[in-house]
């Protein structure tokens, strides 16, 4: 135990797109001891991935360098090893997973393939059979079901927590030492991250590799971490034993890190819940019921495109929303929560059942009846890349919605209308004459929100409007929506796959599985004493922070 | 409302500014505007006759005299589309001005104006018109269908080569100005290309973005259609055409326009399926804006770049297919036409540079410049690129 594994000291790497240069990691050093797991964790942007690659020197050639430091790998120094010779190493002695399981692995040959292929790279003497048998035993040890079907499968046959388990085995195969995982379960849902996070730990309590853990998750940290490093604009702010760094962080940006977790936002602010008498009394007015809505989507076979079967991804739901309360719907993805979201607002056509909306019914109303209507119930969306139409000035995106429906008598009104929102939603009032891509993420969401409150809509869909922020971006848009919710006494239906944020922000909660509604109930009862199985195992799998 | 239409021409504006930037695509707007002035002032740019003239105290224009109805009419167009941009109006009521100005001015002049049936070009060489007290005749003083029969047996010649005329590109095989004709060639060129990706354009973009935005049986109706007219060849059907229905140009542009709008129809389609899941797109609906504001506002400015860059080569193919039927001889019999003249370099057993590097290099510079135009238009149209490209003041 005196050397470890792996020591990185001093590492810079320097980014060169254009004639620019970003210092993308500054002076980084941290060590692995044999057998441990070190995470790195920060924000988007914070250098973790790239000081990963850069452990492996994976980054493009003619784009990154290496100025300074050195990275000492069982004594050799990567940064300064030949390709021929660093070839050798990766694959066998260091392995990687990476994020995105759905293109880490080629398309166009079986997963057996490829794992015999990296096999017979790193072992030449290893004839076809024997290399066969060994991937069936990684696969096995992955715990993959049916493994000599599965050896046989191309990828697209596979589900995405089947696919990162089949990365798994592969970069296991070799045995390597140290095994470098960039966010490998940040794209799962959340019982299956749980699956895969229990099987990590397990492989390497029996090989005794070695992790460097890269995530934006301090739950996951809290799960897999014997130390972690907490990355800032590519500076490492903070190494320690796990425990320690998440009870007692020392820098402030850990600390501020911690209190957007949140788990810890109700803890720290105030209570998210300043009117909960209210919420006896607004039992009695539903704004929304959903009764036995089905949304089907049909298979098509044949030339005749007749329809084979349906995917039914909304399965006789019935619902009410309480006028005045923040209901959360959560599940996994495909669960079916997107597309009630947007079936409440005649985005996708049920194929039957009833959605009232303050008693109008909207089910096979034309989009000329629905008119008048939509001002009422809006919608904000997850994706900030896609949710604003880069072609248009923010100005034109507010404004265009309320000329439609008569808000405002002018063109100089409805602008001073948006920019009372703008500042509601704490944006500068110049935000109106700029495009979508001048703004961050955080911002346009806020954008796509003021979009949806220019209307003074009393009812509004959030679908995951935090999934793709990060936690400290998340925690400034939960506490904006509860501050307007009580300003405008608004209804929101919050979709989520995040435990964490509906046991935050939310009245009630909705479980959705497979299209049904599983559980329903105040968010205290569901959360804390769930009843359905499938909601215990739900809350089971989220990674606490304290454990 | 007014303000509205003003914050949408200011978005125009820009476009149009960014589109401005860079080198290549002035130049290309230079050479398009020469075509078009060209194109427009032919008649007083290269003709036979006196453009002032006076002769014992009586002054007089012989030009005007002999202007054609397609002369009045494109003379019309232009003064129309000048006073157009200098007014304030809205994009969509200047479109619609246009269109309804010039068939306006179309109308009349087939009714009012009655050009002589027969030209008789020599006649302008006679004492009646060279003996005046003075004259100021065209910079190139020959007119396309002069063939200069008073100077006897004419043909090919190639540049300077004659001693008593000066022909900057020689003379083709009747005798005609080279010059003289590529300048009036240059209207045949610009109006197909224009006429006929316009008429595609229009029904590309509405049945693409119909079949796009609704799905479905509609789309799956329009595809259908797509591949029909696809399967049709433009250049037989036109061969067939002109077999039975004799030479048009305005035949040919219908045709060449009908039959190339499925490539549009296709790219606004898959945009269209794209943009449609979008989320703003969603968000506009449920916003609820009218049908004509999501098509056209909110998806068609995002899904325009493939169309713009498919716009410049149809006008260029529209181009090279007048060329082509022309260089087989099947183009319009007597007015000039630059893949005629090509057809002419050739023809004879000795190869005449002439008369294939002006109307060559012609050809090349209209589709070089429509392609750069298409291509910068395309980056101006993306805020992102042109931030990217550094053009944005």
């Amino acid at each position: 135990m005196s050397q470890p594994l792996l020591d990185v000291r001093n590492l810079h790497t320097h980014l060169h797109p254009g004639n620019t240069v970003v210092k993308a990691v500054d002076d980084v050093s941290f060590s692995i001891p044999r057998g441990e797991t070190f995470c790195l964790v920060g924000e988007s942007g914070s250098g973790k991935s790239i000081s990963a690659l850069s452990v492996i020197r994976l980054l493009p050639h003619g784009l990154a360098s290496h100025p300074k430091g050195e990275i000492l790998f069982n004594g050799q120094d990567l940064l300064r090893m030949p390709e021929a010779d660093l070839r050798n190493i990766r694959g066998s002695q260091i392995a990687m997973i990476f994020q995105e399981p759905m293109t880490s692995l080629n398309p166009v040959f079986t997963v057996g393939e490829q794992i015999v292929e990296a096999l017979q790279l790193h072992h030449p003497d290893m004839n076809d059979a024997e290399a066969e048998e060994r991937a069936i035993l990684a696969l096995e040890q992955v715990q993959l079901p049916k493994v000599r079907e599965r050896f046989h499968d191309y990828p697209h046959q596979l589900s995405g927590g089947q696919r990162q388990r089949v990365m798994i085995a592969m970069a296991l195969a070799c045995e390597p030492e140290l095994l470098i995982a960039d966010e490998p379960t940040t794209a799962l849902d959340v019982t299956v991250q749980a699956e895969i996070l229990r099987l990590m730990r397990k492989l390497q309590d029996d090989t005794g590799m070695s992790t460097l853990f890269i995530t934006h998750d301090f739950g996951v940290v809290a799960q897999m971490a014997q130390q972690v490093g907490v990355m800032q604009r590519g500076k490492l702010v903070e190494v320690g034993r796990t425990a320690q760094v998440l009870r007692n962080p020392q820098h402030a940006y850990t600390q501020q890190l911690l209190a957007a977790v949140p788990e810890n936002l109700g803890k720290a602010g105030s209570s998210p819940h300043p009117n909960s008498p209210q919420q006896g009394l607004g039992k009695g007015e539903a704004i929304l019921q959903i009764r036995d809505l089905n949304v089907w989507f049909p298979i098509k076979k044949g030339i005749f495109r007749h329809t084979v079967d349906h995917v039914r991804a909304v399965d006789g739901v019935s619902l009410d929303i309480p006028k005045g309360q923040i209901v959360a719907l959560v599940g996994e993805s495909g669960c079916g929560k997107t597309t009630l979201g947007r079936a409440v607002l005649q985005l996708e056509k049920p194929t039957s059942g009833s959605i009232r909306l303050q008693g109008q019914e909207l089910t096979g109303l034309s989009a000329r009846e629905l008119r008048p209507l939509r001002p009422k119930m809006q919608i904000v969306f997850q994706d900030p890349q896609s949710s604003l139409n880069p072609r248009l000035l923010i100005e034109t995106t507010l404004t265009e919605p309320m000329q439609v429906h008569g808000i405002g008598s002018g063109h100089e009104e409805r602008i001073e209308l948006a920019s009372r929102v703008l500042d509601d939603l704490q944006l500068p009032r110049d935000t109106l004459w700029r495009y979508p891509h001048e703004f961050s993420g955080g911002q346009r969401q806020r954008i796509g929100l003021a979009r949806a409150l220019v209307l003074n809509p009393e009812f509004i869909v959030c679908d995951e409007i935090t999934s793709a922020l990060d936690v400290s971006v998340q925690a400034e848009i939960l506490q904006l929506l509860l501050k307007i919710r009580a300003e405008r006494h608004l209804t929101l239906l919050f979709i989520t796959h995040n435990i964490g944020v509906v046991e935050y922000l939310s009245d009630q909660t909705v479980v959705m599985y497979k299209g049904k509604v599983v559980e329903q109930g105040a968010t205290a009862q569901v959360c804390g004493s769930p009843q359905d199985a499938y909601t215990q195992k739900l809350l089971a799998a989220v990674p606490r922070l304290m454990v | 409302m007014t303000k509205h239409v003003v914050s949408r021409e200011s978005f125009s504006r820009r476009i149009w500014l960014k589109t401005w930037q860079g080198m290549g695509v002035r130049f290309a707007f230079a050479w398009i505007a020469v075509l078009v002035c060209m194109g427009v002032f032919a008649p007083f740019l290269a003709n036979s006759m006196p453009l002032l003239m006076s002769k014992g105290g009586v002054i007089s224009a012989p030009v005007l005299a002999y202007l054609t109805r397609e002369d009045v009419v494109v003379l019309g167009m232009f003064a129309l589309a000048v006073m157009l941009v200098l007014v304030p109006l809205g994009v969509g009521k200047r479109v619609v001005l246009f269109v309804l100005g010039t068939a306006l001015v179309t109308i009349m002049v087939n009714l009012l104006l009655k050009p002589p049936a027969v030209m008789i070009y020599d006649q302008f060489r006679s004492p009646t018109y060279t003996e005046a007290d003075w004259r100021i005749m065209p910079p190139i003083p020959y007119a396309p269908q002069d063939y200069l029969r008073d100077f006897g047996q004419t043909g090919l010649e190639a540049p300077l080569e004659a001693a008593d005329r000066i022909h900057l590109m020689g003379t083709e095989e009747n005798g005609a100005d080279v010059f003289s004709r590529m300048i009036h060639a240059s209207r045949i060129a610009l109006s197909i290309g224009l006429i006929a990706t316009g008429i595609a354009l229009v029904i590309g973009i509405v049945l693409g973005g119909l079949m796009g935005y609704f799905s479905g049986v509609a789309d799956m109706l329009g595809m259908r259609l797509v591949e029909i007219f696809e399967s049709i060849p433009t250049l037989f059907l036109l061969l067939t055409f002109v077999a039975f229905f004799g030479r048009s140009l305005y035949m040919m542009m219908i045709i060449i326009g009908i039959t190339s709008w499925p490539g549009y129809a296709r790219y606004v389609r898959a945009e269209f399926l794209k943009l449609r899941k979008q989320e703003y797109v969603q968000a506009a609906v449920a916003s609820g804006l009218p049908l004509s504001s999501i098509l056209f506002r909110h998806m068609l400015p995002n899904g325009v770049a493939p169309l713009l860059v498919g716009v410049s080569f149809g006008v260029a193919s529209a181009i090279l297919a007048e060329a082509t039927l022309s260089f087989l001889g099947l183009g319009l019999v007597d007015a000039p036409s630059w893949g005629q003249m090509l057809n002419q370099a050739v023809k004879s057993s000795t190869f005449n540079w002439w008369m294939a590097a002006f109307p060559g290099g012609a050809i090349f510079f209209t589709v070089f410049a429509y392609n750069l135009i298409g291509e910068a238009f395309r980056d101006a149209i993306d805020p992102q690129l042109s931030r990217k490209a550094g053009v944005t003041a």
